[in-house]
């Protein structure tokens, strides 16, 4: 894979690159997985996702902060406001991840049901 | 074992030693299934029958479709309070075939939210339980 082509736009900060964990954990709360759904097609002002919430606007600061930190949302500066949008390409290691859910599910029944049902071990076929 | 994902679908093959006889009940036997996938099960392996399964914080909801053993079962599968992905918002057919005395596995999971976020956010809802130790 190739890395995403930094400095392209003065303005705006590219997230770091970052490890599925990270994201992982990013997206391991609802109200985070929620701001990534406003911002999923448009930039946001930081007030206008707050205001969509009943949390503090402090609290949403710090969500917004974990998915900056995991690469998952780009910040863009206008005047003294922040912009915010979803940075699509930092769930591409998720969804490596995910799709490695089913063959992993599978290859753990494998395991179950040979370790419960061993067969014979055939000398040639 | 293989995968391919191509949009909404995704296909896992595993071949296992044992007939398909003994690789059925792991999809329909509480007990059992949770041997592989899931913590805690209630199944009832009948059309139309209950299919929920725990893992951890993460719950899959649906309903059997088409329970044909030792062959084949459908299943649906969603996540209680997601939009993309409702209870019995997408499937799961096991088509086990006999090979020598093993079976081939092919597990097809269609009805998947589409690419990127909308498919993404069901995939985490689902995923969550259990990724972060997977990756970790």
């Amino acid at each position: 894979m190739k890395g995403v082509p930094a400095g392209s736009l003065a303005e705006q900060e590219q997230p770091a690159p970052a490890a599925p964990d990270a994201v992982l954990r990013a997206l391991a709360d609802p109200h985070r997985r929620q701001i990534l759904r406003l911002v999923q097609h448009t930039e946001l002002p930081a007030g206008r996702i707050a205001a969509t919430f009943t949390l503090t606007q402090q609290a949403v600061s710090q969500h917004i902060g974990v998915l900056k930190q995991a690469g998952l949302l780009t910040e863009r500066r206008e005047g003294t406001r922040r912009l915010y949008t979803l940075h699509h390409e930092s769930l591409e290691p998720v969804r490596e991840l995910l799709s490695e859910f089913w063959p992993d599910a599978l290859s753990r029944l494998k395991k179950a049901v040979e370790t419960a049902h061993p067969q014979p071990q055939k000398s040639s076929s | 074992m293989t995968a391919e994902i191509r949009n909404d679908v995704i296909v896992a093959t595993e071949h296992i030693k044992a007939p398909p006889e003994v690789v059925f009940p792991y999809f329909t036997d509480p007990a059992l299934i949770v041997t592989w996938i899931g913590d805690r099960a209630e199944l009832d392996p009948q059309p139309g029958g209950v299919f929920s399964l725990d893992m951890g914080e993460a719950l899959a909801r649906g309903a059997y479709i088409t329970v044909d053993p030792p062959y084949r079962v459908v299943f649906s599968w969603g996540i209680p309070g997601s939009d993309a992905l409702p209870p019995g918002g997408s499937t799961v057919e096991v088509v086990l075939t006999p090979d020598g005395n093993d079976t081939m596995v092919v597990l097809t999971h269609r009805g998947l939210p589409s690419t990127h976020i909308g498919g993404h956010r069901a995939g985490w809802e689902h995923q969550l339980g259990r990724l972060p130790a997977a990756a970790g």
